[in-house]
């Protein structure tokens, strides 16, 4: 017979191996759900137990009841790490995403294989599966790091750490990124084709897995 | 211990065996028994998170509704097997949060001095087997990739078989140690070309 809490703990071990994923996996509504039904039936049922005592109950007069009482506060409150602790891992995680750089909401309703481009640690995959929530989250928390990046117009925050070896390097087109205007013209991103740029045109491109440096 | 620590969370669903010391009629699911009234001197498992609180809470004569026991992960035959050698012991087949479950006990019940001793012994000794796994492993290529924290430590050999038994600090602490061994052999190789 399962428990109070079973439930929040299925999804805490969700969120356990959310942690260890690079992408997203998908959000458990329907677990969300279940655990938040099973604190308003607890609420309902401790209104219930309380309702005869009309406000005057005395723990130490009934110590049967009490612990009822406790065990079904216990229980929600339990629940509610379990869905505080699960939604939190989730931000972090999408947090994380913003700032490396990732399209979370371009690749939203499209389900990318899991890409071969390692550089940057790009991210595909597991947009599509954000709850609306979490969409609005992603979008305004992306709002919020462009407004800060923005104070500073010489500096890219969200660049890579890795100090280039080279100006100029090597790239292979992943997908159709269409046309990017450079200090030396304009260049035709088309799938499959290969060009030798500049670096910094093209980081973005990279991290969000359209370009695969080469060599 | 935060809050929102997953890890904390999950050892806090380990189970205690606990006697009930009150008669309490709405109860009786917790024992599989819905109908029926939970008698005083019932054993039940509860976790952590429940028994814990229903322990130290109690009324004015200082009574509390359940009492609990250790938990079989620490229960003697363990211990004797740890106090023999920590390191033939497999950890994880006797709770996934071991340690975590362990440290969590000893808050609770301060004065069993041997058995934080036997723990304290238990975890340094393993600790040096651990980061000596950690320095071995993947010396040749690059290891596996994905850490996903199920299996894929990408280990062969003698050592795979009490890696397999790490709980789970024991686990990120390999990783940890893995990790910068790895790294300082990275960065080596990288002074090295330049």
């Amino acid at each position: 017979m399962p428990l109070y809490g079973d439930l929040g703990n299925k999804l805490v071990q969700h969120a356990k191996r959310t942690q260890n994923l690079i992408h997203l996996p998908p959000y458990q509504a329907e677990l969300v759900r279940a655990v938040a039904r099973e604190v308003r039936d607890l609420d309902r049922d401790l209104k219930s137990i309380l309702e005869p005592f009309q406000g005057s109950f005395d723990p130490t007069a009934d110590q049967a009841t009490a612990c009822t009482l406790l065990v079904n506060h216990l229980s929600m409150r339990r629940n509610k790490r379990c869905l505080l602790a699960y939604h939190r891992t989730r931000a972090d995680k999408l947090e994380e995403l913003v700032w490396s750089g990732a399209d979370v909401l371009d690749l939203a309703g499209q389900q990318t294989a899991g890409g071969a481009n390692g550089v940057m640690g790009a991210n595909d995959g597991g947009a599509s599966s954000l709850s609306p929530q979490e969409e609005d989250y992603v979008r305004q928390y992306g709002d919020l790091l462009a407004a800060y990046k923005g104070q500073w117009t010489d500096i890219d925050l969200t660049g890579s750490l890795e100090p280039p070896r080279d100006l100029f390097i090597d790239v292979r087109v992943l997908k159709d990124a269409g046309e990017i205007q450079t200090e030396y013209g304009a260049i035709n991103l088309t799938r499959n084709s290969q060009f030798y740029v500049r670096q910094g045109d093209v980081e973005r491109l990279i991290s969000q897995g359209y370009l695969q440096k080469l060599g | 211990m935060s809050y929102y620590d997953i890890d904390a969370i999950l050892t806090d669903a380990e189970k205690l065996p606990c006697t009930f010391q009150i008669d309490v009629p709405d109860l009786g699911y917790l024992d599989n028994a819905p109908t029926q009234t939970l008698r005083a001197g019932a054993k039940v498992a509860l976790p952590l998170w429940l028994a814990e609180m229903l322990a130290v809470a109690n009324d004015d004569q200082g009574k509390s509704f359940v009492n609990f026991d250790l938990p079989r992960a620490l229960g003697n035959d363990v211990i004797q097997a740890l106090k023999a050698d920590p390191r033939a012991v497999p950890l994880r087949d006797q709770s996934a949060h071991f340690f975590g479950l362990a440290t969590r006990m000893m808050d609770l019940l301060a004065e069993e001095q041997e058995l934080g001793s036997v723990l304290r012994k238990t975890f340094v000794t393993r600790a040096t087997e651990i980061a000596l796994h950690a320095r071995k492993v993947g010396g040749g290529g690059k290891a596996a990739g994905g850490d996903d924290g199920a299996s894929n430590l990408g280990v062969g050999g003698a050592g795979e078989e009490f890696l397999r038994g790490l709980d789970e600090t024991e686990r990120k602490l390999f990783r940890k140690a893995h990790e910068g061994a790895k790294a300082a052999k990275e960065w080596m190789e990288n002074v090295k070309k330049h």
